[in-house]
């Protein structure tokens, strides 16, 4: 008899959405609202019609490129908080493009996603050499590059892409210059939806097919196993390192060029995309793995574009969604307990059949006597 | 672990029987009135609070079911999909306070032809400003923010006697210049008629360039302070409630320092532990009766959808507050003689920077 229990990321994943989803239904039920009718129009809200998928999607777009980014960083053992810098400067670069550039639309994408690519890289870059060359730890380089993409564009994009009248935003992206596309907004009743799902999707495969079938992944996952075996294997850990924060930071920077030309067709100063902290969530939940991190972005993207619906039919409050989201990366992030617990409910099992077996064939042993 | 999951569902059942509220039935469908909130919360103590504060009137008599909602940002697509969520929702009157909402509900007045929208402080067009387009399911509300800094100079003026006046203002869009000129003028108009003494120089008219600055205004309020200005008026959202710090902590230490409000009442944020406060007067918008009188319109039928509305002294849209603890009996008096003029138009004031007016 065989018992298969075992802790792996998806059982962990899907336990730690569970208590979540029941720690917000506690939290419902605390201020006196109905936790079943909460989560019913939390769940229409993000899929009720056509329009709301579309959001719904368009929401997870940026999240899994987000997600993906730290994913990747997470693999070669680095902590990527410079998502939402890299999306910053990426999302500019696109924008650059969307403003300046007039040439036929395929042409116009490769030119916009290699140039977002190329500013999220950019800034993503810098952390890695710093840690590369002197040491500096990743986190704090990155998080500073996030203050410098936030106030260099405060000041750009007033100075350089001014609207007609907001101070606080760029003038705004014409809809044939966006990521927006006539027949993906037909099909799904004018969402928000863009091109940006095909890059996201693209990106995940592309980064999969890297880390599981290449020298290139097999290096960096090498560093991020154990740098020390890494390096005596004779493998370039510093090399990996700056490598995995470009890609890193490029895929932050197309997750920006979403964000900017498909969502919301401009950027406004002063604001720190939350987005690219909560990527930090998405790659927890979604365990590192690529595939992991596409459908944990679905199901943040579903949380996120359900909640004002949420709020709008019943008397929870909208926060009650961002704390479900904090309290499944609270129970994703202490992971630990729940690989302890599948394993030690699979021990007992496994325990229980052993006895039986041993019972069997010691009453068989008892017969044959 | 069957065991558990047991009790989970039993609690969770146990739950929803004991919470589980049925819709309150009463009897008669109420209008459900939506609102979506600018950036910043619903108790800002300006914009949001004051439109949401006459939805609340409405709803306190009975008139209506309310609800607004805080959107996750401040770009188009991030209202256009709390409209969409109100409407799906059966809240059909949506007010929106705030010019960023313009371009939104230009998009929003054909993409929900049966809902009906209040604009505060805009009207629809689109993001190039090369189209304005007003629906039949749109009001647009404007106020005379020049009259309310007119009426709010003088009350100062008349109060002070002699002193340097300054102006701090959050972005330079017109609702924030008109403040700007009309408190020029109602200082000037006081100089001239009512026998005040009250200087104003160019360097202490300032614009910071955002609304939510908060360091910066108490800043620029201290710098002002510093050069001898006795009273500032500070229209600017965030960067105001910085220049209400700083003469919080001035008068604290012994100062005696002076903020005129805006938008709504501000004398409780001036509030002291003293129990005085250092806001002088406000200018005021009234917001709350711009919304509740909306409501009112629609329930008795008479929405005037289409038309730009431009709320003044003629139809009590602007005005100081009722109560002024600062002033004295007899600056409300005078002022409210002003007013009177003003609504049957014997004093104007320019919405625009006429000759000896600082930018």
């Amino acid at each position: 008899m065989k018992v298969k229990i075992k802790s792996n990321a998806f059982l962990i994943a899907v336990s730690a959405v569970i208590l979540g989803l029941f720690a917000g239904g506690l939290l419902m039920m605390s201020i006196g609202s109905n936790p079943f009718e909460g989560f019913y129009y939390l769940f229409r809200g993000g899929l009720m019609n056509m329009e709301r998928i579309g959001n719904t999607i368009s929401t997870a777009i940026t999240l899994m490129l987000v997600g993906l980014s730290v994913a990747f960083a997470f693999k070669t053992g680095l902590f990527n908080i410079g998502a939402a810098g890299q999306m910053l400067v990426g999302g500019l670069c696109a924008t650059l493009v969307a403003h300046y550039v007039f040439i036929p639309r395929p042409f116009y994408l490769v030119v916009i996603i290699f140039c977002a690519f190329l500013g999220g890289a950019l800034w993503g870059v810098i952390p890695g050499i710093l840690k590369a060359k002197f040491n500096v730890h990743e986190v704090v380089a990155t998080i500073m590059m996030n203050w410098i993409a936030y106030w260099s564009i405060y000041y750009f994009v007033p100075a350089y892409l001014k609207g007609p009248s907001l101070e606080t935003e760029s003038k705004s992206i014409a809809i044939e210059q966006s990521l927006r596309s006539p027949w993906l907004t037909e099909i799904f009743g004018g969402g928000y939806i863009n091109l940006g799902i095909f890059v996201a999707v693209g990106a995940i495969f592309v980064i999969k097919y890297v880390l599981d079938k290449t020298t290139l992944g097999f290096e960096l996952k090498a560093v991020g196993s154990n740098r020390f075996c890494a390096e005596y294997a004779g493998i370039k850990v510093n090399r990996n390192v700056v490598i995995s924060m470009m890609i890193a930071g490029g895929l932050a920077g197309l997750a920006g060029m979403t964000y900017y030309t498909g969502y919301s067709r401009n950027i406004q100063i002063g604001v720190m995309p939350s987005m690219g902290f909560d990527g930090i969530a998405v790659a927890l939940l979604g365990a590192s793995n690529p595939i992991g991190v596409l459908f944990s972005a679905l199901f943040f993207g579903m949380l996120q574009s359900g909640k004002g619906f949420m709020n709008a039919m019943t008397e929870v409050p909208p926060e009650i969604a961002d704390t479900i989201i904090a309290t499944i990366i609270y129970f994703t992030a202490t992971s630990v307990l729940f690989s302890r617990f599948w394993d030690s409910v699979g021990r007992k099992k496994r325990d229980k059949a052993q006895q039986k077996i041993d019972q069997d064939e010691s009453k068989e042993e008892v017969s044959h006597e | 672990m069957k065991k558990y999951v047991v009790v989970l569902c039993v609690l969770l059942l146990l739950g929803s029987v004991v919470f589980a509220q049925g819709q309150a039935d009463t009897g008669k469908t109420l209008l459900k009135v939506g609102m979506v909130t600018d950036a910043g919360t619903i108790d800002d103590k300006s914009f949001n609070q004051g439109t949401w504060e006459g939805i609340l009137k409405a709803q306190k008599e009975g008139l209506v079911d309310a609800k607004y909602l805080k959107p996750s940002g401040t770009t188009e697509a991030d209202y256009l999909k709390e409209i969409g969520n109100l409407f799906d929702a059966g809240y059909k009157f949506i007010i929106t306070p705030g010019f960023k909402f313009e371009t939104t509900i230009y998009e929003a007045q054909d993409k929900y032809p049966t809902a009906k929208f209040v604009i505060l402080d805009g009207e629809p067009h689109t993001a190039d400003y090369s189209t304005f387009r007003i629906e039949k399911n749109v009001v647009a509300v404007y106020w005379a923010e020049h009259e309310s800094g007119f009426l709010a100079g003088v009350a100062a003026a008349l109060q002070m006697k002699t002193g340097n006046f300054g102006f701090i203002g959050g972005m330079e869009i017109p609702a924030v210049q008109k403040f700007n000129w009309g408190w020029q003028q109602g200082i000037k108009y006081a100089n001239e008629n009512l026998g005040t003494k009250i200087t104003v120089k160019a360097e202490n008219i300032l614009y910071q360039g955002s609304f939510d600055n908060v360091a910066a205004g108490q800043q620029i309020a201290a710098s002002m302070y510093d050069k001898g200005v006795n009273v500032i008026f500070a229209a600017a959202g965030g960067v105001g409630v910085g220049a209400i710090n700083e003469a919080k902590a001035r008068v604290t230490g012994g100062k005696n320092v002076w903020i005129v409000g805006v938008d709504v009442d501000q004398y409780p944020e001036g509030m002291l532990p003293s129990g005085k406060s250092i806001i002088l007067t406000s200018a005021m918008k009234y917001l709350d009766r711009a919304s509740y009188d909306m409501i009112k319109h629609e329930l008795a039928g008479t929405f005037p959808g289409g038309e730009v509305l431009h709320l003044d002294a003629t139809n009590d849209g602007i005005g100081i507050p009722v109560e002024n603890p600062n002033l004295s009996a007899d600056v409300v008096a005078k002022v409210q003689e002003l007013y009177g003029k003003m609504k049957n138009g014997e004093v104007k004031v320019a919405d625009s920077q006429i000759a000896g007016l600082f930018k």
